[in-house]
């Protein structure tokens, strides 16, 4: 009787425990994006929700985050790539910036002449959306679909490279 | 056998090069210092910023010191503090091995004879290791 108990308990706390980290992790392949509405350079405000019906790279960033730096020439490199989907309006890249400094943030996107979507809300790791999409470093990125649907998350270099391929073959 | 001394003996000195200028004594524990905070105990100590954002409530904002000129700013505001002062300085942008702030911050510190500098032990960043602990903020 008594093991049965223990046994019965040990479910019940195994149920929760998984309920309680399942609840937690809402930045996973297979599940929906949440939504970004932040400001572009020139103040205007752009949502992640606009680009529905493309596969959008996320890219989040900052300018002083050195591997994201030193990533931006390479994401150039698959901007143009992919230009002809981009035009067909079916590809984006969405870079956010954990930026606190405009100046800098900037100056970053005419240095790397960044032509993809670049959006901030100027607020360091104080940006709800670091919180919104679970990131514990940086760099970061996450793919999704045209259904708003995560399907790939922090790939880099030729892992990211080869997964677009793949993708648009 | 030659080659092999040789090349051991660089690896010692680049090891060396690449030693960080503050031991463990020197790092600060996040709790300690939010508690201290909290029970407003931090009238003998500076807590400085030389990252992005002054992010720690009552801390001092000098600007990212991988820039020369926010390093000297630290050096101009560190001139009216006593030597023995508690300074505690911190970034949080990323974690220390690849943080372009706390070192040259550090260096100073102990260029200009402070005998009591600590930097805050946030080895990942101020988002995991100081805002999801809900730590005190300046805002």
């Amino acid at each position: 009787m008594i093991n049965m108990k223990t046994i019965l308990s040990i479910f019940w706390v195994l149920l929760f425990t998984t309920t309680v980290t399942a609840q937690q992790k809402k930045i996973e392949i297979g599940q929906q994006a949440p939504e970004i509405v932040l400001s572009k350079t020139d103040g205007s405000s752009f949502s992640l929700s606009s680009l529905k019906g493309r596969l959008v790279l996320i890219d989040f960033w900052a300018t002083w985050c050195a591997p994201c730096v030193g990533e931006q020439p390479e994401l150039k490199n698959l901007y143009n790539t992919f230009s002809d989907r981009v035009k067909k309006q079916e590809f984006e890249i969405l870079g956010v910036s954990l930026d606190k400094n405009k100046e800098s943030w900037e100056k970053a996107i005419d240095r790397f002449g960044i032509s993809w979507i670049q959006v901030s809300d100027l607020k360091f790791w104080k940006s709800p959306v670091a919180k919104a999409y679970e990131i514990e470093e940086l760099p970061f990125n996450v793919i999704i679909d045209s259904q708003g649907k995560i399907i790939a998350k922090n790939l880099h270099g030729t892992d990211l490279v080869n997964f677009l391929t793949a993708y648009f073959k | 056998m030659m080659t092999c001394l040789v090349c051991s003996m660089f690896g010692k000195i680049s090891a060396q090069q690449k030693q960080d200028p503050w031991n463990e004594n020197q790092l600060m524990n996040p709790a300690v210092l939010a508690a201290k905070i909290v029970k407003n105990e931090t009238k003998d100590i500076v807590i400085i910023s030389v990252g992005p954002e002054a992010i720690i409530k009552g801390s001092v904002d000098i600007g990212p010191t991988h820039e020369l000129e926010n390093l000297e700013k630290l050096r101009n505001y560190l001139k009216n503090i006593p030597k023995e002062k508690e300074i505690i300085i911190y970034c949080g942008c990323c974690p220390f091995v690849k943080c372009p702030n706390i070192r040259p911050a550090f260096n100073l510190l102990q260029e200009l004879g402070f005998k009591n500098a600590k930097l805050l032990n946030l080895p990942k960043n101020i988002k995991v290791d100081w805002l999801d602990k809900d730590y005190p903020t300046n805002d």
